[in-house]
């Protein structure tokens, strides 16, 4: 009894990875140049970098968009035989901000993202059903956010950050033939960002940020055990009527730096590149503290911990944009994101990959209304899966691809 | 700038294109199932009780069904296998009805207290004999024992009042002469898997290194015997640990046979160490807390540990009782017959404290009583009698492991189980020898068992198994035998040794999908 919840795996990676492996989606144009950072156009940047605010040359600036993100993800196990394919429906992650600048040196801003938000669905009977079945994150970021301008070339800007969080996770038990649900639709946690954006040059911009790791705590979280026969919960101290009993995790989010730089060649053409590290050694387990269920594997048979084991990750991105006119811009970028974990510690409710990304769009800019397209095509690198500790084995691989429709305003 | 800025790209590009590799090498909807220099078509396998699928203190069709030679079979199909028939009983509980000593299979249920229990079925159906519906591929008979595949007679009806027939084999027996080994060289197999020899230590270790005998309803327990230089197994009692020479030369005799007939390519497997397996790891020795104990600890001390222990003090014994802690868990008391009997000491001491009768009494009673350590084994069935009354004993001393020692027949003990394991060790050693000049597989059992038996377990896709009774998941309600899951795991090992010794390429089962205990 006590082992049935040991392939829990960690909630963790669910708010970082929704969907299966990273991805970069809280501005249409920046997604086009390899969702690089350093771009102080419009208010877009306040995800970004919120120093970025002081550089945006009206003095109110609005955007929103939206992507559509799509993935597959193939599992094969080379001793069985088996294949296995998710069947993930569209990721829908969504975006807006303003910026404004009451007084000269002074900008204030706010920032909605949904930066991870995304469902993986593996057929509820595949082998690996003991660990996931299917498992849904929506995430919300809420960043109030201002920027002083230090120097006519240079910025600083800070944010704050709430988020809010919703995990949803259906896994089998299959000792008992049964499920779990584990659910929390009230997870948040706050953290803060801060960074500097420098314009030395006329022809060079470069923003240095840093957004701060996130405590996301499920204080009050559900977890329903559904058996054939109910004779069970009464001797797991689950509730006799719905096998329901309480539970709580905290999921941290890591921080992440960010240098990015973006030089104008000409004054028709720039180049951009980033550089991300992202500290998800923070992940080395998991923690579910459940009220009464002794489903764990500690001397306190009502907590259970999940090995992690991630480790520090980078993403270098490279992005291109031409205008053609004064109103059609067209816009070129790569990117690669290195997995946050070994082959040795993949799991399959948060599959990771080592992905090459090929980006591209078009801006159009008719007077102070700006239309933007973006797609992204990944191509995440087949890897061997080795978890001893779970005892999963085979071969995994994925394909994805994202398109993004954003809006700006920006009149006066 | 703009030349780095190029030439970055440059490069990128370059690495985008030269170190994308997003597809399998080898898709596994492609990989053909190969026999290597295996022979597939016809496929027998010997054995016992694990053999035949045997699970929850029974054989029932279900469980046949989840057997590891079926599960092995339905993959050497993959390869040009055969059909593999298996002797089915016609029902899902089992048991023999009017036919002492086979209940049919335990299930788990919630008792009043709330507590989740083992309950044995009624057999649901008589002997049946299934011979006509045969050759059966599958011919593990539950209870054989290695010499038992060349007895002939062994599927004798007549036998079974004698005790020299098995009704499982009976019940698919092609005469009442033959033996297994003479049914399965008439099959004339291409390839074969045996598993034999855990009995010859198992019934030993399951009845606490005793033999029975019931006369008149009142069962007698003797000390079995550790055979060594006997391979006449007619002089055997029926848990007597079979001498190594026997179980070698029986096992020898079976290839020999198999081979005489041309089924020279096959598999064989070791015996795991029967302390491995949850009907001795389940019960501790130490059950007894100064919560269950309450105000008897004093009272036991001041009565019955404490004078005990003086009086074993004198003799050189006293490390054989301690007196009871009111802060940690005790010991059960049990009987050890390797130790040397203090009755009439123990009599003469206390004869002046208690009176001659009863000072009699105890000197027989704790002659060779001691308390348990964590190298004894407790049988799992000794579990519900700890605590208890014991019959036809004089209160006070009469409750079960706290004022009465558990007898021989409750407990494995320290150096039963040195006798288990050193005949264990014996009969893999000859195993493997018998494996080697055979050109046989080879499944190293004994070590997967041990690894289950480990602190991690093994895990499979998420899910962990462990040889913990119940809810480890590998083990049926028995104690002894596994679940499907269990002989899945199994089957796997058999799966593994099959294609590296014969070159096939024979898929690995999923033990996940297979059952498990099934829980009320």
């Amino acid at each position: 009894m006590k082992k049935i919840l040991v392939s829990t795996a960690l909630l963790a990676g669910v708010l970082s990875y929704a969907g299966g492996f990273r991805v970069s989606l809280q501005g249409v144009k920046q997604l086009a140049m390899a969702h690089t950072s350093a771009h102080a156009e419009d208010a877009s940047v306040a995800f970004f970098n919120p120093a970025g605010m002081s550089f945006i040359p009206s003095k109110l600036s609005i955007v929103a968009g939206g992507f559509g993100a799509s993935n597959k993800v193939t599992f094969q196990n080379l001793n069985t035989l088996q294949s296995t394919e998710t069947d993930n429906p569209l990721g829908t992650p969504l975006y807006a901000a303003v910026a404004y600048r009451p007084i000269e040196n002074l900008s204030v801003g706010f920032s909605f993202t949904t930066p991870f938000g995304s469902t993986i669905q593996w057929p509820s009977d595949w082998e690996g059903k003991e660990m996931v079945q299917k498992l849904e994150l929506k995430s919300f970021y809420f960043q109030p956010m201002v920027s002083v301008k230090l120097a006519p070339w240079v910025s600083f800007g800070a944010s704050y950050i709430y988020a809010k969080g919703k995990v949803d996770w259906d896994k089998a038990v299959t000792q008992f033939g049964g499920e779990l649900n584990i659910k929390d639709e009230k997870a948040s946690g706050s953290g803060y960002g801060f960074g500097f954006y420098f314009r030395p040059d006329p022809k060079l911009d470069i923003s240095i940020a840093y957004r701060s790791p996130i405590d996301m705590k499920a204080k009050n979280g559900t977890a329903t055990f559904k058996f054939p026969s109910a004779a069970i919960y009464p001797l797991l101290g689950l509730d006799p009527s719905t096998g329901q009993d309480k539970f709580t995790a905290t999921l941290p989010l890591v921080e992440e730096y960010t240098i990015g730089l973006t030089y104008k060649v000409t004054p028709k053409w720039l180049v951009s590149a980033d550089f991300n590290y992202h500290g998800w050694e923070r992940y080395s387990k998991l923690t579910l503290d459940f009220a009464n269920a002794p489903v764990g594997n500690q001397p306190d048979p009502t907590i259970l911990v999940a090995p992690k084991n991630f480790r520090n990750s980078k993403t270098v991105r490279l992005g291109t944009q031409y205008a053609f006119t004064d109103m059609i811009f067209g816009r070129l970028g790569a990117y690669y994101d290195e997995s946050p974990y070994t082959d040795d510690n993949f799991i399959p409710e948060t599959p990771s990959f080592n992905t090459y990304v090929i980006t591209g769009g078009f801006g159009f800019k008719l007077k102070q209304f700006g239309v933007d397209v973006a797609g992204g095509y990944a191509i995440p690198q087949a890897r061997d899966v080795r978890n001893a500790a779970l005892g999963f084995n085979g071969q995994a691989k994925a394909k994805a691809f994202y398109f993004g429709l954003g809006l700006s305003y920006n009149p006066f | 700038m703009k030349k780095i800025i190029i030439s970055t790209l440059a490069v990128s590009a370059l690495l985008l294109t030269t170190s994308c590799n997003n597809d399998f090498d080898t898709d596994v909807k492609d990989i053909q199932v190969t026999k290597g220099d295996a022979d597939f078509s016809k496929y027998i396998s010997l054995g016992n009780s694990l053999t035949s699928g045997y699970r929850d203190g029974a054989l029932y069709s279900s469980g046949q069904n989840e057997s590891y030679p079926s599960m092995i079979a339905a993959q050497m199909q993959l390869a040009g296998g055969g059909a593999f028939k298996q002797p089915l009983i016609p029902n899902d509980v089992g048991g023999f009805i009017g036919l002492p000593g086979f209940p049919g299979k335990l299930t788990l249920q919630v008792a009043a207290n709330g507590s989740l229990g083992p309950v044995p079925s009624s057999p649901a159906a008589a002997l049946d004999n299934v011979t006509a519906g045969g050759p059966y591929q599958n011919m593990g008979v539950p209870g054989a024992k290695s010499f038992h595949l060349v007895a002939p007679g062994y599927g004798s009806g007549a036998g079974l009042a004698t005790g020299t027939a098995n009704p499982y084999f009976v019940r698919f027996a092609t005469s009442a002469t033959t033996s297994v080994l003479a049914d399965a060289m008439a099959q004339k197999a291409t390839f074969f898997s045996l598993w034999i020899g855990n009995n010859d230590v198992l019934s030993y270790a399951t009845n606490g290194g005793t033999n029975s005998q019931t006369v008149g309803g009142v069962t007698t327990y003797t000390t079995a015997t550790v055979q060594n230089g006997n391979v006449n197994p007619q002089t055997y009692k029926s848990n007597d640990i079979s001498d190594p020479n026997l179980v070698a030369g029986s096992i020898k005799a079976v290839l020999d046979g198999l081979k005489s007939v041309g089924t020279t390519k096959g598999v064989i497997a070791n015996i795991p160490y029967v302390t491995s397996i949850p009907f001795f790891t389940t019960v501790p020795y130490n059950p007894l807390t100064p919560t269950t104990l309450g105000a008897n600890l004093a009272t036991l001390n001041a009565s019955l540990y404490g004078p005990l222990k003086q009086a074993l003090t004198a003799f050189g014994a006293g490390d054989r009782i301690n007196l009871l802690s009111s802060t940690s868990s005790n010991p059960v008391l049990i009987k050890d017959v390797a130790l040397t009997d203090l009755s009439a000491q123990l009599t003469a001491a206390l004869t002046p404290s208690l009176g001659a009768p009863t000072a009699a009494a105890f000197g027989q009673i704790f002659g060779q009583a001691r308390q348990a350590t964590s190298e004894d084994y407790i049988l799992l069935t000794t579990s519900s009698l700890i605590g208890t009354t014991a019959p036809g004993v004089p209160s006070p001393v009469n409750v079960y492991g706290i004022s009465y020692p558990l007898q021989n027949q409750h407990v494995l003990t320290k150096t039963e189980t040195a006798y288990v394991k050193t005949a264990v060790d014996a009969y893999n050693s000859s195993i493997k020898s018998l494996a080697d000049s055979y050109g046989l597989a080879f499944v190293d059992a004994n070590s997967k068992m041990i690894e289950l038996n480990g602190k991690s377990g093994i895990s499979y896709d998420g899910v962990k198994y462990t040889a913990k009774f119940v809810t480890g998941g590998a083990f049926s309600l028995d104690g002894v035998h596994l679940t499907g899951r269990g002989y899945a795991v199994v089957a796997n090992e058999f799966i593994k040794t099959i294609n590296m010794k014969y070159r096939s390429t024979l898929p690995q089962v999923d033990p996940n999908k297979y059952s498990g205990v099934k829980f009320p």
